[in-house]
């Protein structure tokens, strides 16, 4: 048998560089992720509780108390490797200003001082809360429960050692990178703001839920490529099937554990169902049907069809579930941790669903439609199944979002919300499981925390230095703004978003015509 | 990534199917048909569901024209002569609006294809430059207005021509921050940017003029009966909201086929590189598309604050959408169709709504819209004038 | 027994008929090509064989049975393969991914499979990857593996439209103009690759402009002319038809084949 002996040799490829965008953005996400935490842990005690000084632990009140012997000297130490990190951020801005690469010692120093910081933090925590050092601190108030400072203070000083002390991991294997701050940090979280119940309950009630919802979306618009402007209908079938099975309303009550299948379960079908319609259609406008069925369905729930919905209120007192002694309406947290839970099972699922036959078929049809249908690919079902695996998750963050907040009605469903969606996988970088994470967590947080506080904030603000007009300011009206800015922002200067994945970036900037298969075969 | 080895490792862990010949022996033997045997119920349903939409999608305009008789018959059979003129007269003085907001629509798809979704809250935000113009100086212009015939007239020279300008430049504006550096990008990329326009628009529209509905006290402006037919009254508002529709789209028909700037619209819209061959500024002429729209929902905008005396925030989001439909309705990139669509998605909107029930209109539009989307994208006359493919 | 048969095959894009009447047949293990002067109608003739148009009228059969209106994935899984004229390959997937797609339709393993990563998916994975790999190593594509499909060099894209063809398991090949763009060398390549691909048991049936190449290679040469056939016969017959000498290379073309 001839062995193509004519072949030519091809020249070896350059070896591929990495995708180097990609780490350097978690790298900065990080450097100034610690930083903030770091920041934070000294600011926070006065922002959730204003008379915070001297009742919880926190560095604050370790300096306020003021420590004797070794205590000062921990505390001198935490000052100074909180101060280096803090400024960080700075020094690197600076560099990249002048073009030049941070020099490799300074990285090292800062991971030693990040260690130096994660130790003292333990032992200031073991010396005072567990072995109860007194004269070493003075006055601190001991019934306090551990303040989540410390943990803030942990959180950052890990964060901080694996960014500079293994810079080069960050930037060339970011994924796992992340993985490894993101997991304990997101394990801690209930720890760190344990003395801030609404920031539980957003972490509960927006971060987790939308991180789901998000992850959902992605399978549908970054894997397979479907712009869905209606992902928030399957939230709300997801809700609302849940919302009837555990509640007075038709006196049924399932627990939320049979739930959230039963809510994926119906919500993928529903997906499967309205998906049907739009597979012969071009991208545009199957964006444009999906919103149709993104206003149709809450709707259907406004009007109470079937007297099955409740109408415009809704269904209320929505069952939530115990575990053992624990009842989770009453300790949020453990909300938090069974989404947590889901999360991290959704994401490897979806990881390896990506990796496999399936995910190879949606970037096919993604890139070219016609060619995959010739390449043995089923375009209906695959473009079926990414929009019922969507919807399922979707399904499942519906059944956790009612048993939260014990209420659902139609207005959670409107369209503002499945562009808040979209525009969390936009930010974090579409088809980027990491990205997806990210671009939750920033936007959850800045929409239903921070500007849900600013109101509070600027009221005291306006109070303090007496200009009462700072109070009336409604920053929750900003939340469209946000959403605008962050679309319109990453589409024109990043649209692989913040985390791309290497193919979209360049994708998503050269793209061409894409054509659809119905259109070739002259149906649509 | 070192292939090599990669590739010496799969060699080495032999024993896999058709290993070092190129054609899979497995392949060559004669297959059966899983998929056509194994799930008879499945094939059998999806045939007569293929069928049925072919059926559908062939006969939509009738099916269409008999829905759109058989609902006015009804609303005769219900209310009489009188409630069937009267919602005739809703429907043409709601019509003409949707045709105004809806040629931008389709103006703007048929030369760069982009859905452009801020295009509602630009008729929203011009209705808020008209509230503004007419309050200025202490709402000069308004008592101008209910002074006298000339002083309507002069007030009305001057609130069109300012809102229209100033609502152009925010569209032209809005096309070159956001738009001009996606033209090239696949077709999602601008569409998401779209929709942040929209809605950034929607967000400051918010703070600025807060979250209710602000009258805009330009419904006084025009007041009268005109005449009377079959007991309906028809006032002189509705015969000025429609007639100005109806000028200004047919001024803009004689301006795309007369003039220069129109001529290279029209060319551009068919093949962009072409026309930048052949020496048109695509540009300016995209610009200009930006523009035109623009001032037309701003006339839009105006009418509707005149005829109804009242703008809110989020208006333009299901008016936008609405006269997208009319748009689509129409076949999109076809001007004359986008009018013709707006009047018949206003027959459609009022009469539906009298139908069902008020509490269904908005899923009436809505699923309007999924059915003409779905079934009939290229529109009711069913040439696709701007898609390549 | 032919392997495709053709019958009476119509394509009609509203007035313009793009194939007209058209019929032959491809016998198992024969290397076809089917040559004519630009929009003669072959490449639509490929689209309507391979599913991704709809036939007007006419019959295509494949291994003795009807394949007419059914969409291009069962055709394809049928055992029918192609390439396109214009490279469509999946530009951001890599060369190992754009074979690895090919092999979609013959993995074992369902979604939930692939969704829990169970043994059975993981040896489907290897397989297919160790196929991919394989010929990705026997096209001397195998350094490419890694980078993106738009990255190859021409030439190698065409050869990697053929691999990932392959890899689908086909019992026909369809190329569509595979010489086109390719410098001599290249050529002599894919004209032993053709001969090879027969020999381990293929059928080939190609599109080709390079009369060299269609005079070298094919068993048999189908004629087309605005949508219609013309002659089928060995490369000799064809070559002196004086109809095809008319129709197809035109006056004056006659003296320069026959210096060729």
């Amino acid at each position: 048998m001839p062995r193509l002996g004519l072949l030519q040799r091809p020249q070896p490829v350059t070896p591929q560089a990495g995708p180097r965008g990609s780490g350097t953005s978690t790298f900065w996400i990080f450097s100034l992720g610690s930083a903030m935490l770091l920041l934070m842990s000294w600011l926070l005690p006065w922002f959730v509780r204003p008379t915070s000084s001297g009742v919880g632990y926190s560095p604050m009140d370790v300096v306020t108390s003021s420590p004797t012997g070794i205590g000062t000297i921990l505390v001198y130490i935490l000052a100074v490797t909180m101060l280096i990190m803090v400024l960080s951020p700075v020094l690197e801005i600076a560099y990249r200003l002048r073009k030049e690469a941070t020099p490799r010692r300074f990285d090292t120093l800062r991971g030693i001082a990040a260690v130096i910081g994660l130790v003292s933090t333990v032992a200031v925590f073991v010396l005072a809360r567990i072995m109860r050092e007194e004269p070493l601190f003075g006055q601190i108030d001991s019934h306090s429960i551990t303040d989540s400072a410390v943990w803030l203070t942990m959180a950052g000083y890990i964060i901080a050692a694996v960014t500079y002390g293994a810079r080069q991991r960050v930037t060339h294997r970011p994924s796992l990178a992340f993985g490894a701050v993101a997991l304990p940090f997101g394990l801690l979280l209930p720890l760190m703001f344990h003395q801030a119940p609404d920031f539980i309950l957003w972490a509960a009630e927006s971060l987790a839920v939308y991180m789901l919802l998000a992850l959902g979306l992605n399978v549908v618009v970054g894997f397979a490529g479907l712009l869905d402007l209606g992902y928030a209908a399957f939230f709300a079938i997801g809700a609302y099937t849940c919302a009837s099975l555990a509640s007075p309303k038709h006196s049924i009550h399932l627990p939320l554990w049979v739930l959230i299948f039963l809510g994926a379960a119906v919500a993928s079908m529903f997906g499967a169902v309205l998906g049907a319609p739009t597979l012969r259609l071009r991208g545009d406008y199957l964006a444009i049907v999906t919103l149709g069925f993104g206003e149709i369905i809450p709707d259907l729930a406004t009007n109470n069809v079937g007297k099955l919905t409740g109408g415009p209120d809704g269904i209320s007192s929505i069952d939530q579930p115990a575990l053992g002694p624990i009842h989770f309406g009453t300790n949020k947290e453990w909300y938090y941790w069974s989404l947590l839970v889901v999360v991290i099972v959704v994401i490897i699922l979806l990881r390896n669903l990506e990796r496999s036959r399936m995910g190879r078929a949606w970037v096919a049809l993604r890139e070219d439609e016609v060619a995959a249908a010739a390449t043995g690919i089923n375009t209906t079902s695959t473009k079926l199944l990414a929009f019922a695996i969507g919807a399922s998750i979707s399904g499942i963050a519906g059944a956790f979002y009612g048993s939260i907040v014990t209420v659902v009605t139609p207005q959670d469903f409107n369209f503002s919300v499945s562009v808040s969606i979209l525009s969390m996988i936009v930010l974090g970088g579409i088809g980027n499981i990491t990205g997806v994470i990210v671009g939750s967590f920033a936007l959850t947080f800045v929409i239903f925390w921070v500007l849900q506080n600013l109101n509070e904030w600027s009221g005291t603000l306006g109070q303090t230095i007496n200009v009462p007009t700072l109070g009336n300011l409604n920053f929750s009206q900003y939340t469209y703004i946000v959403y605008g800015v962050t679309l319109i922002l990453m589409m024109l200067l990043r649209p692989g978003g913040l985390i791309p994945s290497r193919a979209r970036q360049i994708e998503l900037k050269s793209g061409g015509e894409e054509e659809s298969l119905a259109a070739v075969q002259g149906r649509a | 990534m070192s292939d090599e080895t990669t590739a010496s490792a799969a060699r080495a862990t032999a024993g896999a199917i058709g290993h070092g010949t190129l054609v899979d022996p497995r392949g060559l033997s004669a297959r059966t048909d899983r998929a056509g045997t194994t799930r008879p119920a499945v094939v059998r349903t999806l045939a007569f569901l293929r069928k049925l939409y072919g059926l559908v999608q062939r006969y939509f305009p009738q099916f269409l024209i008999a829905g759109i008789a058989f609902a006015i018959l009804k609303v005769y059979a219900n209310g009489g002569l009188t409630l069937m003129g009267a919602q005739i007269k809703n429907a043409l003085v709601l019509g003409a609006i949707y045709a105004l907001v809806a040629i931008g629509y389709t103006m703007v798809y048929g030369i760069i294809e982009l859905i452009n979704f801020a295009h509602g809250d630009v008729f929203t935000l011009s209705g808020f430059y008209a509230f503004v113009i007419a309050g200025l100086s202490g709402g000069a212009i308004g008592s101008l207005a209910t002074h006298s015939g000339i002083g309507l007239l002069l007030a009305l020279l001057i609130i069109f021509p300012t809102t229209m300008v100033a609502a152009g430049f925010t569209g032209v504006v809005i096309e070159r921050v956001a738009y001009r550096r996606l033209r090239d990008a696949p077709r999602l990329a601008p569409l998401i940017t779209a929709i942040g326009v929209s809605f950034l628009l929607e967000g400051l529209m918010l703070v600025i003029f807060g979250a209710d509905n602000r009258p805009t006290k330009l419904s006084s402006w025009i007041t009268g009966r005109a005449v009377r037919v079959a007991g309906v009254d028809v006032n002189w508002k509705d015969i000025f909201v429609v007639a100005t529709a109806l000028g200004l789209m047919f001024s803009l028909g004689a301006f795309v086929r007369i003039t220069t700037l129109g001529k290279a619209m029209r060319a551009t819209a068919q093949d962009r590189s072409a026309s930048l061959l052949s020496g048109i500024n695509v540009n300016r002429t995209i610009s200009a598309t930006f523009f035109i729209g623009s001032a037309l929902a701003a006339a839009g905008a105006i009418v509707y604050s005149i005829n109804y005396d009242l703008i809110q925030w989020n208006l333009g989001y299901q008016l936008g959408i609405i006269a997208f439909t009319a748009a689509v309705l129409g076949g999109i990139g076809n001007i004359v169709g986008a009018g013709v669509g707006g009047f018949i998605i206003g027959v459609i909107s009022v009469f539906g709504g009298q139908l069902a029930g008020g509490e269904w209109s908005n899923s009436l539009v809505f699923a309007i819209l999924v059915i003409i989307l779905t079934f009939r994208p290229v529109g009711l006359f069913g040439v696709d004038v701007t898609t390549r493919a | 027994m032919a392997l495709m048969e053709i019958n009476n095959m119509v394509k009609r894009f509203g007035g313009l008929m793009a194939v007209n009447d058209v019929s032959f047949a491809v016998d198992s293990r024969e290397i076809v090509s089917m040559i004519g002067p630009n929009g003669a109608g072959k490449t639509t003739a490929f689209n309507c064989i391979t599913g991704l148009y709809p036939i007007t009228t006419g019959d295509v059969l494949f291994d003795g049975r009807s394949i007419t209106g059914q969409p291009p994935h069962r055709i394809t899984r049928l055992g029918i393969a192609r390439t396109f004229q214009n490279i469509r390959l999946f530009s951001f997937m890599t060369a190992l991914d754009n074979v690895m797609v090919g092999a979609h339709s013959w993995m074992s393993a369902h979604v939930w499979d692939s969704v829990i990563k169970s043994p059975r998916a993981r040896a489907d994975e290897r397989r297919v990857t160790d196929r991919a790999h394989d010929l990705l190593d026997q096209l001397g594509l195998s350094r490419y593996a890694g980078a993106y499909a738009r990255e190859l060099p021409y030439g190698l894209q065409r050869r990697l439209e053929i691999a990932r063809a392959l890899a689908t398991q086909p019992r026909i090949l369809l190329l569509d103009e595979p010489a086109a763009g390719l410098n001599p060398q290249e050529k002599k390549e894919l004209m032993a690759l053709i001969s090879r691909l027969r020999e381990e048991g293929l059928t080939i049936f190609l599109i080709e402009h390079d009369m060299r190449v269609v005079m070298e290679i094919s068993d048999r040469i189908v004629v087309l002319d605005h949508g219609v056939k013309i002659t089928e016969g060995r490369p000799l017959e064809v070559r002196n038809n004086p109809q095809v000498i008319e129709a197809y290379l035109g006056h004056g073309a006659a003296e320069r084949m026959a210096d060729a």
